[in-house]
C-alpha cells in the first residue's frame, strides 16, 4: 500500500509549491542583473559586438571565341555601401555630396535598402570613381554604417564589341527581385539583354560571404571566429562560344556607317560565327552602372543603336526568298529542270502587270534563280499554290522562332491561307497576294537571324540548325567543359532537288549574268542569292545570303542593309568580304573595284 | 453559465499556454525572418494548429481511458523510440527524428519521439502509482517504478541527447515525492546524481560528491543493507559516468567543460552563452523594440531561434518581457501543482506533478543556461522554442492538465 496520507499531503504540496517560487526567483534575479544591474556594460558590448556579413560577389564568367581569344573580360570596380540601422540621417547631406547624388534619390535608395533588411550592408552606389572612394575612406569615421566593396565589371579587351550579341547587366529590378528567389539582393546586377541574360545562372557564380568583426564606428577590427563561417564565392561558368572574335570585329568594321545586321553561321552545325547590328554603341558603357543620361541618350536616339537588328527587325525578304518556292515546286514534282517558261519582262494576272527588271527569255529553274527572273516565279506560285508556299517556307524555319541564345528575337511572318483568312475575312483578298509572295515581297517578313539559318541550310543541303552563340560552358571549378546541345530539323528536300537550287545559288555569283558577282571570293567557288526587299518608306533595303565554298561549305551568311537599294551592289560584296576573311583568315585580295568602293564607303558614309 | 464553464473549464491553463505559444510565434519569427528561413515561422504555425488539435483532444478524453491507454501507449513509443535508433535521421549529431517526405536529408515535417516519449512516460508512471497494490516500500515496486522513466531514459540517452535524459530523471523525483516515497528512496535516487556530476569535476569533487552522498544515505537509511546497496550504485553510476562521457559527441563534452570553465572558450561553445548573455543584457529594462534586437537580427547566436529563444524576448522586450515569459511559465508551474492537490484521482494527481516537473526542468534548464547560471545542455524552451514536436507534446500535457482540472472532484 502506498502511503495514502502522504500522497500529495499539504505539507508536499507546499514543499513542490516552495521549489516553483524558489526556480521564479533565482531566474528572476538573474534576470534582474542581467538586464539592469549589468545593463550598460553589456549593451556596450552588443554595440561593439557587431559582425558584418561582407557579400563577396563571385566573379563573373568569362566569354571566349571559338579561338580561344578572351572576349569578354572583368575588372576591379568600388560600390559604396550602407546598413540602414547604422548610418545617421545627419550624415545624409555629406554623403550625398561626396556621391554626387541628389538627397532625395539617396534617401530612396537608404528607404528600399531598409526594407530589405535594416542589418546588412546594402550597395547604395556601384562602380564609383577613385576620387569619391578617397573621400568615402576619409570620412569613414564620421559616416557610421558607410562602408565599400570591390566588384567586378564588364571589360571588354578586343575590337569586338558586339554588344547585342553580349548583351548587358542592369540593376535588378523590384519585380525581378520577387521572382528570382532569395539570391539576389537588392542593387546587385543581373543579366536582362543577349548573352548575360540568357546564361545569366551559369555566367553569375555563387555568392561568398566573409563574417568581419566591427566595432561601433562601423570599423572593421578582424576576422570572426577565424573564417570558420565564411562562405568563399563560387566563380561563375566560363562561355566559350562559335563565334569568330577577329570575325566579328571585321564585319562591324565593315558595317561602320551602315545601318542593318550580318549574320555568319557556321552550316554544319549552326555555330553563329558572327553577330553585327548597326548602329550600336560600346558595350563598356554598360559594364558597370551606366549614367542615367548616357542611357536616355542611347533610348532616345533617333538610330536605335540598343535596338538588335540581327534577330528583331522584320523585313520582307524579296528575291532571297524564292529558294523556298523552287524547293517546294521541284520537290512536290509540279516541275523539274526542264521545265521552262518564256520571260517577256512583264507578267499579266487579272488586270495587273507585274515587271520584271530585265526580258530574260527561255529560263529554266537553275538560270530563274541566276538571273532571279520574276515572271518565272510568278507563274509558278500559281502553280505551286499558296499552301505548299506556305509549308516550305516553315520548313525552311520562318514565321517561327530560331530558339538562338542570343537573345529577343521576332518570329517573322509567313503568310498562310489562314493568316489571310482571319486578316482580311474568307475570300476576301485575292491571288494577286501570291504574286507578291512568290518574290518575297509583301507581308512575308524574315530576320537575318533566320536568313542566315535558311543559308546554311541551302548550304549543308538541308539541315536547320538552332543558330546558337555558345559552343560549351566550362566550370572554372572541375574544369568540366559541358557542351550546350543544340537541335535541328530537316527539311526534306532530295539531293537532286538541293543540287539544282544550289548550282543556280553559284550561277548567282560566278555565271555571266548573275546578279551577285560582287560577292566573288578569290580562289574560292561560292554560291548564293541576292535580293531587294520593297521599302514603302524610303529607299530599299538590301538582302544577300550565300555560303562558301560551294562544295564544302565553311561558312553561311546573310547580309541586310537598311536603304541601300539594290542587294547586288552593297550587300553582296560585303558578304564576299566577310567569308573571305574567315576561310583566309585575312584579306587574299586582288580587290575589285566595287569592292575598294564598298570599303571606303564604309569610311564616308553618313548613316542614316 | 460563466461560472459554470469556469467551474468545468480550465480557463486559466490555456490562457496560459496560449500566452506563452504567442510569444514563441513572435520570437521564431524575429529570430528567423532575415536568414531566409521564414519557412520556419509558416512550419511553427502550422505546428501550433496541431498543437491545438492534442490540447482539445487530451482536455477531452474521459480519464479512465487515459488511464487503461497509457500502459500501451507508452510501450507503442517506447517500439517509436527504438526505430529511431536503428533508422533515424541524423538531425544536428543526433538520431531523434523521424522524416516525413523530407527531401535530401531535410526532415520537412518530422516528428521526434522522445518529445511525445515524455507524455507518455509520465501517463505510464502515474498509472502504475495509482493502483491500489502498488506501495512504494516495497523495493520491487520502487524498481520497476524507476525503470518506467530508466528505459526510455537510456534509449535517448543512446540517440545521444543528453538534455531530454535529463528532463526524464528531473520528471521521477517529484513524482516520487508527491506519491509519497520517503526521504530514504529520494536519496538513494538523488545520490548517483550528485556522484555523476561531481564525476565530471575531476577526481577531487569527485570524491567529495561520494562523501555527501554517502552521508546523505546514511541520515536517511531505515536499513543498512539497502544503504550499502544504494552506495554501491552511487560509486558504480559515478565511476561509469567518465566511461559514458568520453563516449558523447564532442560538442555535448564541450558543451558540459566550458560551462565548467566558460573562459575556455570564447569563440566555440562558450560563444553561445556569451552571445546570449549579450543579447538579454543589453535588452535593458524595455527592451530594443521588436525586430530591432541586434543580437538577433545578425544571427550572432547560431540556432537561436532552438535552444536560444529565450534571447529574443530578452533582448526585443527588455526586462519587463522577460519577466512576463518568466511570469507566465510560473503560473504555469504553480497551476500544475494546484491541479495535482485538487485532483481526487490519484493517477490525475501524479500525472500533473509529472507535467509540472516536466515544464520545470525544461525552464530551469533552457532559461538558466540562456543566462549562463547553468549548462548548456540543449533543450528546448516549451512553447517558445522552434520545433513541431515539441509543440505539440507540451501542449497536449497542457491539455491534460485542463482535463484533470475539469475533473478534479472524479475519483
Amino acid at each position: 500500500m502506498i502511503h495514502d496520507e502522504a500522497f500529495g499531503s499539504p505539507d508536499r504540496r507546499r514543499t513542490m509549491t516552495i521549489a516553483v517560487l524558489v526556480i521564479f526567483a533565482v531566474l528572476m534575479l538573474r534576470l534582474y542583473q542581467l538586464q539592469l544591474l549589468f545593463h550598460v556594460e553589456l549593451d556596450k558590448k552588443s554595440e561593439e559586438n557587431s559582425v558584418r556579413a561582407l557579400i563577396k560577389d563571385p566573379v563573373r564568367g568569362y566569354i571566349y571565341d571559338r579561338y580561344g581569344r578572351l572576349l569578354v573580360d572583368v575588372g576591379p570596380s568600388y560600390s559604396i555601401t550602407l546598413v540602414p540601422n547604422e548610418f545617421e540621417r545627419r550624415n545624409a547631406r555629406l554623403l550625398s555630396s561626396i556621391l554626387q547624388v541628389d538627397s532625395s534619390s539617396l534617401e530612396d535608395r537608404i528607404n528600399k535598402a531598409k526594407s530589405y533588411s535594416p542589418f546588412l550592408p546594402a550597395r547604395i552606389k556601384r562602380d564609383v570613381d577613385m576620387k569619391t572612394l578617397a573621400a568615402i575612406e576619409e570620412n569613414l569615421p564620421v559616416l557610421r554604417g558607410i562602408s565599400y566593396q570591390i566588384e567586378s565589371k564588364r571589360v571588354y579587351p578586343t575590337a569586338a564589341r558586339a554588344p547585342h550579341l553580349f548583351g548587358y547587366r542592369r540593376e535588378i529590378s523590384d519585380a525581378q527581385l520577387t521572382d528570382a528567389g532569395e539570391y539576389y539582393r537588392p542593387g546587385d546586377l543581373v543579366g536582362v539583354a543577349g548573352l548575360e541574360a540568357r546564361y545569366e545562372p551559369s555566367l553569375r557564380g555563387q555568392k561568398g560571404f566573409e563574417f568581419v568583426s566591427v566595432n561601433s564606428k562601423g570599423q572593421i577590427i578582424g576576422g570572426f571566429e577565424d573564417g570558420k563561417r565564411d562562405v568563399t564565392a563560387k566563380e561563375g561558368y566560363d562561355l566559350l562560344l562559335g563565334v569568330d572574335g577577329g570575325l566579328q570585329a571585321f564585319a562591324e568594321s565593315l558595317m561602320t556607317n551602315y545601318s542593318g545586321a550580318i549574320v555568319a553561321m557556321d552550316p554544319s552545325g549552326g555555330s553563329i560565327l558572327a553577330f553585327v547590328s548597326k548602329p550600336d554603341y560600346d558595350p563598356a558603357i554598360m559594364s558597370g552602372v551606366t549614367p542615367a543620361d548616357e542611357w536616355a541618350a542611347l533610348q532616345t536616339n533617333p538610330e536605335k543603336p540598343l535596338f538588335n537588328r540581327a534577330s528583331l527587325t522584320r523585313y520582307p525578304p524579296g528575291s532571297t526568298f524564292k529558294m523556298v518556292l523552287a524547293a517546294a515546286a521541284l520537290q512536290e514534282g509540279i516541275i523539274d529542270e526542264h521545265y521552262r517558261i518564256q520571260c517577256t519582262g512583264g507578267f499579266r494576272f487579272g488586270n495587273r502587270v507585274f515587271k520584271d527588271l530585265h526580258v530574260h527569255g527561255s529560263v529554266n529553274i537553275v538560270e530563274a534563280i541566276q538571273k532571279s527572273c520574276n515572271v518565272f516565279f510568278y507563274q509558278l506560285m500559281l502553280k505551286v499554290g499558296f499552301e505548299k508556299w506556305t509549308e516550305y517556307g516553315r520548313r525552311f524555319g520562318f514565321g517561327q522562332s530560331t530558339n538562338t541564345d542570343t537573345g529577343e528575337e521576332t518570329t517573322g511572318l509567313l503568310p498562310s491561307v489562314e493568316y489571310y483568312d482571319s486578316r482580311y475575312g474568307k475570300g476576301k483578298w485575292t491571288q494577286g497576294f501570291l504574286i507578291s509572295l512568290a518574290i518575297g515581297q509583301g507581308e512575308v517578313g524574315v530576320s537575318p537571324l533566320q536568313m542566315a539559318r535558311y543559308a546554311a541550310a541551302l548550304a549543308n543541303g538541308g539541315i536547320v540548325y538552332r543558330p546558337h552563340a555558345v559552343e560549351y560552358i566550362r566550370n572554372k571549378e572541375t574544369s568540366h567543359i559541358e557542351a550546350v546541345p543544340h537541335d535541328s530539323t530537316l527539311i526534306g528536300l532530295s539531293p537532286h532537288v538541293m543540287e539544282l537550287i544550289r548550282e543556280g545559288m553559284q550561277r548567282v555569283v560566278h555565271a555571266p549574268g548573275g546578279t551577285g558577282a560582287l560577292a566573288r571570293i578569290p580562289g574560292v567557288n561560292s554560291a548564293g542569292k541576292t535580293g531587294t526587299a520593297e521599302n514603302p518608306h524610303g529607299k530599299d533595303h538590301a538582302w544577300y545570303v550565300g555560303f562558301a565554298p560551294y562544295e564544302n561549305p565553311k561558312i553561311a551568311i546573310a547580309v541586310l542593309l537598311e536603304n541601300s537599294g539594290f542587294g547586288g551592289t552593297k550587300a553582296a560584296p560585303m558578304a564576299g568580304l566577310v567569308m573571305e576573311k574567315y576561310l583566309y583568315g585575312e584579306l587574299k585580295r586582288y580587290q575589285p573595284k566595287a569592292v575598294q568602293k564598298t570599303v571606303a564607303g564604309a569610311a564616308s558614309m553618313t548613316p542614316r | 453559465m460563466v461560472d459554470y464553464l469556469k467551474e468545468y473549464f480550465d480557463f486559466r491553463a490555456l490562457l496560459l499556454c496560449l500566452g506563452l505559444v504567442l510569444v514563441g510565434l513572435l520570437s521564431v519569427y524575429s529570430a528567423t525572418f532575415d536568414v531566409g528561413a521564414a519557412a520556419a515561422f509558416k512550419k511553427q504555425l502550422v505546428w501550433a494548429g496541431f498543437g491545438l488539435l492534442a490540447l482539445f483532444t487530451m482536455a477531452f478524453v474521459p480519464i479512465r481511458t487515459l488511464q487503461r491507454i497509457s500502459l500501451p501507449l507508452y510501450i507503442f513509443n517506447l517500439g517509436l523510440l527504438l526505430i529511431v535508433l536503428v533508422i533515424g535521421e541524423r538531425v544536428s549529431g543526433s538520431k531523434s527524428w523521424f522524416g516525413l517526405g523530407g527531401a535530401s536529408g531535410q526532415p520537412s515535417l518530422g516528428g521526434q519521439p522522445s518529445e511525445f516519449m515524455k507524455v507518455t512516460s509520465v501517463l505510464a508512471l502515474a498509472a502504475f502509482l495509482a493502483r491500489t497494490s502498488i506501495s512504494l516500500t516495497n523495493p520491487k515496486h520502487l524498481l520497476l517504478a524507476v525503470a518506467i522513466v530508466v528505459v526510455p531514459m537510456a534509449l535517448i540517452l543512446a540517440q545521444p541527447d543528453l538534455g531530454t535524459t535529463i528532463v526524464f530523471f528531473a520528471m521521477l523525483l517529484p513524482v516520487l515525492y508527491w506519491a509519497g516515497a520517503g526521504n530514504f528512496v529520494l536519496a538513494a535516487i538523488l545520490a548517483p546524481i550528485i556522484a555523476a556530476a561531481g564525476a565530471l569535476f575531476g577526481t577531487l569533487t569527485f570524491l567529495v560528491m561520494l562523501t555527501i552522498s554517502g552521508a546523505l544515505l546514511y541520515i536517511t537509511r531505515q536499513n543498512r543493507f539497502a544503504a550499502a546497496v544504494a552506495f554501491g550504485i552511487t560509486l558504480a553510476v559515478g565511476l561509469s559516468v567518465q566511461a559514458v562521457y568520453e563516449r558523447l559527441p564532442s560538442y555535448q563534452q564541450k558543451r558540459i567543460s566550458t560551462f565548467l570553465n566558460p573562459g575556455s572558450d570564447q569563440k566555440g561553445a562558450g560563444y553561445n552563452v556569451y552571445q546570449s548573455k549579450v543579447a538579454i543584457g543589453s535588452g535593458g529594462f524595455f527592451g530594443k523594440g521588436y525586430l530591432q534586437g541586434t543580437q538577433t537580427q545578425l544571427n550572432f547566436i547560431p540556432e537561436q531561434w532552438t535552444d536560444f529563444i529565450f534571447c529574443v524576448p530578452g533582448e526585443e522586450f527588455g526586462f519587463v518581457g522577460a519577466s512576463v515569459v518568466i511570469g507566465l511559465f510560473t503560473g504555469l508551474l504553480l497551476h500544475g501543482i494546484r491541479v495535482a492537490g485538487l485532483s481526487k484521482n490519484k493517477f490525475a494527481s501524479a500525472a500533473s506533478i509529472g507535467i509540472t516537473g516536466v515544464f520545470a526542468t525544461h525552464v530551469l534548464i533552457n532559461i538558466g543556461m540562456s543566462m549562463g547560471i547553468l549548462p548548456v545542455v540543449g533543450i528546448p524552451l516549451p512553447f517558445l522554442s522552434y520545433g513541431g514536436s515539441a509543440l505539440v507534446a507540451n501542449m497536449a500535457m497542457v491539455g491534460l492538465l485542463m482535463n484533470f482540472y475539469a475533473n478534479r472532484k472524479e475519483h
